[in-house]
């Protein structure tokens, strides 16, 4: 091959694959609208609040950014929306254990924050990010769980709080919790109203769950030495 | 030796500028991995002090480029640069702007309240990673590279010597300021957003930059070896059209899981994988010339050209296709993985990429034909080990978060403080021996050709 042959190759074989490229974006444009829901004022608020206290310096969305604190792609199904506002606006004052610093964000950059998280949970991702396989092949194959047990799973307890090491740890670690002194009759009316028990709280109220379903997680829960 | 047209010493001036900023790079990287550690350890918090790291690089690896340019492209039309005062102003313009962008994320680090936002924009920082300059600071940056593209064509003009390097090295160039324009308007659609944003990124360290990397490697195995220009520039065209044929295309590897077209799994997937094509075809290329090496006076611009050559397929084109297919992807995406590939793939395809042309170029920029090149391997042994255990820690610590977060559901900040602990801690350790090397290596930029250099072997003298 001659240096002008390959030069030529060059230029117009770059040329030939960026006008591929090209189409594929124009295609691209034109379908991502039909893949998130409709943007709202509040989303587009909440996107300008993400950009202002640079939140990617830390955090991913989308699985791109910084690696340093989790991915807020799915955020919103993760933990109570209650939770998230409340600590979006003083992160340590819920979880004293947080990474997180105070950043100084109002009550309404907290809602559109959270708006735009909101609609970011809805895009259509292809699947990700994918369920953990082991975790759901070890629940099939696992032991029998008492009904309190089984309580803890469906209501999504370890969203926030863990056992032995498995679940969040936005909320205490459950794994003692039944060495604290509080007897199950306390567990219910904390289940049903935290604020009641303490005002500082940021969980969620749980008054919605049948009574029956409290106490056998309570009874669960006062096992837990 | 020394330079053949006095305006290529304007080069130092980029070089000098670049290098303080990689330090600034490196003690702000350590201050990063020791968060990793202690969140709280600095006054400023992770996200100013990460911002700090990737934009220092980004700067200094482009204020190295800029300054390889104003060596290569006077020396192969052979004449002056067309305007010295220009490219003066071109180099303290921009020292001032990126002086004012550093300020500015200081101050926002300190106060994140001071971020406003002015006329549909932030004023300190975008807060988008990798490009958190305001809009204000890319307008300037713009016009600085203008500048920069403009002296440089006017250059060529003067005596229209039209080789393949300076052709290819000033098409990199002009490609790289064209990718930067798609990262500068605002887009209320987050997918949008990173769509675009991925032609700056990916476009850039994955298409542009990487043609500027085929176009200097040719150059520095012409300049230290005297190998032949013909066969060096028919292989730097094949190498360069490989890097985009599959490069272009092979940014659908960012298009998975962000909201765009599942089509895009197969395109990213089949292109990307063949990314490492043409950076394996620059390895072969500079052992086949190093083999017709004779008398060969520069060995440290040598050493350091090869091992670019090699780094540069090992840290972007290994580290990035094990996590490229969409099938492996959708466990890594997101994780330490990318942190890894991300750090081997930026040093040895550009940090090495820089202090080669520094080695290859400075010792006629500073009139002398040789100089005590010991410290030159020094600093290179001490930054190559330490970035291949940070690499490993970082990996290690990527298939840990992969098996216990994506694929256990373990929670991610546990896996982080709990299982991650020691990698982090050997991490930061092995960050403090890349400071060395980096000191090493700073030390070494400043004596170059002023110290006595070691006597030569008869054989030598003659070259």
């Amino acid at each position: 091959m001659t240096n002008k042959a390959a030069r030529n190759l060059f230029i117009f074989g770059s040329l030939f694959f960026f006008v591929i490229f090209l189409g594929l974006t124009v295609d691209t444009m034109n379908q991502i609208d039909g893949r998130a829901p409709e943007i709202t004022k509040d989303v587009d608020a909440g996107k300008m609040v993400w950009q202002k206290y640079d939140c990617i310096g830390c955090h991913t969305i989308l699985g791109n950014g910084s690696y340093f604190a989790p991915d807020m792609t799915k955020i919103v199904e993760q933990k109570p929306a209650g939770y998230l506002k409340q600590f979006l606006m003083d992160p340590r004052g819920v979880n004293p254990k947080a990474a997180m610093p105070k950043l100084g964000i109002s009550s309404q950059e907290a809602d559109q924050l959270l708006a735009f998280l909101t609609w970011i949970s809805k895009v259509d991702t292809n699947g990700w990010p994918p369920k953990p396989i082991l975790a759901a092949a070890a629940s099939v194959a696992g032991q029998p769980q008492s009904r309190g047990q089984q309580v803890y799973q469906s209501q999504g307890c370890s969203a926030c709080h863990s056992i032995k090491g498995i679940g969040g740890t936005s909320g205490p670690d459950l794994t003692k919790v039944g060495a604290n002194g509080k007897d199950a009759e306390w567990h219910v009316k904390h289940l049903k109203d935290p604020h009641s028990v303490n005002p500082k709280s940021a969980m969620p109220a749980y008054g919605g769950v049948p009574e029956a379903d409290l106490k056998e997680l309570a009874a669960y829960l006062v096992t837990l030495k | 030796m020394t330079v053949k047209y006095q305006s290529q010493k304007i080069a130092q001036y980029f070089y000098t500028f670049a290098i303080v900023l990689f330090l600034v790079q490196v003690l702000v990287g350590i201050i990063a991995a020791v968060q990793f550690i202690n969140p709280d350890i600095f006054i400023l918090n992770f996200n100013t002090i990460r911002t700090l790291h990737i934009n220092a690089l980004v700067v200094w690896l482009l204020a190295g480029l800029m300054g390889a340019t104003y060596y290569v492209v006077p020396e192969e039309s052979e004449t002056e640069v067309w305007s010295l005062p220009l490219a003066k102003l071109q180099f303290w313009a921009t020292v001032a702007a990126i002086g004012a962008v550093v300020l500015g994320y200081i101050w926002m680090g300190l106060d994140p309240q001071a971020n406003k936002t002015v006329m549909g924009t932030q004023l300190l920082n975008e807060g988008r990673e990798y490009i958190e300059a305001p809009r204000w600071a890319d307008a300037l940056i713009v016009v600085s590279v203008l500048l920069f593209l403009f002296n440089m064509f006017m250059t060529m003009l003067k005596t229209k010597k039209w080789t393949g390097i300076q052709g290819v090295l000033l098409g990199g160039l002009v490609f790289l300021a064209l990718m930067y324009l798609p990262g500068m308007f605002y887009t209320k659609n987050m997918i949008k957003d990173q769509f675009w944003w991925w032609w700056v990124i990916h476009l850039w360290v994955e298409g542009s930059w990487e043609v500027i990397a085929g176009a200097l490697l040719a150059f520095m195995l012409m300049k230290t070896i005297g190998a032949k220009r013909e066969v060096l520039e028919k292989w730097m065209y094949i190498e360069v059209g490989f890097v985009l044929f599959t490069g272009i295309l092979g940014t659908g590897h960012h298009y998975y899981f962000i909201g765009t077209p599942s089509y895009w799994k197969w395109v990213g997937g089949i292109f990307s994988s063949l990314e490492p094509v043409p950076l394996l075809l620059m390895v072969w290329d500079a052992f086949r010339t190093t083999r017709e090496a004779r008398n060969v006076t520069n060995k440290a611009g040598l050493f350091y050209t090869v091992a670019h050559a090699i780094f540069n397929f090992v840290g972007a084109g290994l580290w990035g296709i094990i996590h490229t297919l969409p099938q492996v992807n959708q466990w890594t995406h997101g994780t330490q993985i990318t942190t890894a590939h991300g750090h081997l793939a930026f040093y040895g395809a550009y940090v090495l990429l820089v202090i080669s042309m520094i080695y290859v170029t400075m010792p006629a920029i500073r009139g002398v034909t040789t100089y005590n090149q010991s410290r030159a391997y020094l600093a290179f042994w001490w930054m190559t080990i330490s970035m291949v255990f940070i690499v490993l820690t970082i990996t290690g610590a990527g298939m840990v978060q992969v098996y216990m977060e994506r694929l256990m559901g373990l929670d991610y900040e546990a896996v982080k403080t709990v299982y991650n602990m020691w990698f982090w801690i050997i991490r930061a350790i092995f960050g403090v021996g890349f400071l060395i090397g980096t000191a090493i290596f700073v030390y070494d930029f400043f004596k170059i050709g002023k110290e006595p250099a070691p006597a030569l072997a008869p054989a030598e003298q003659k070259a």
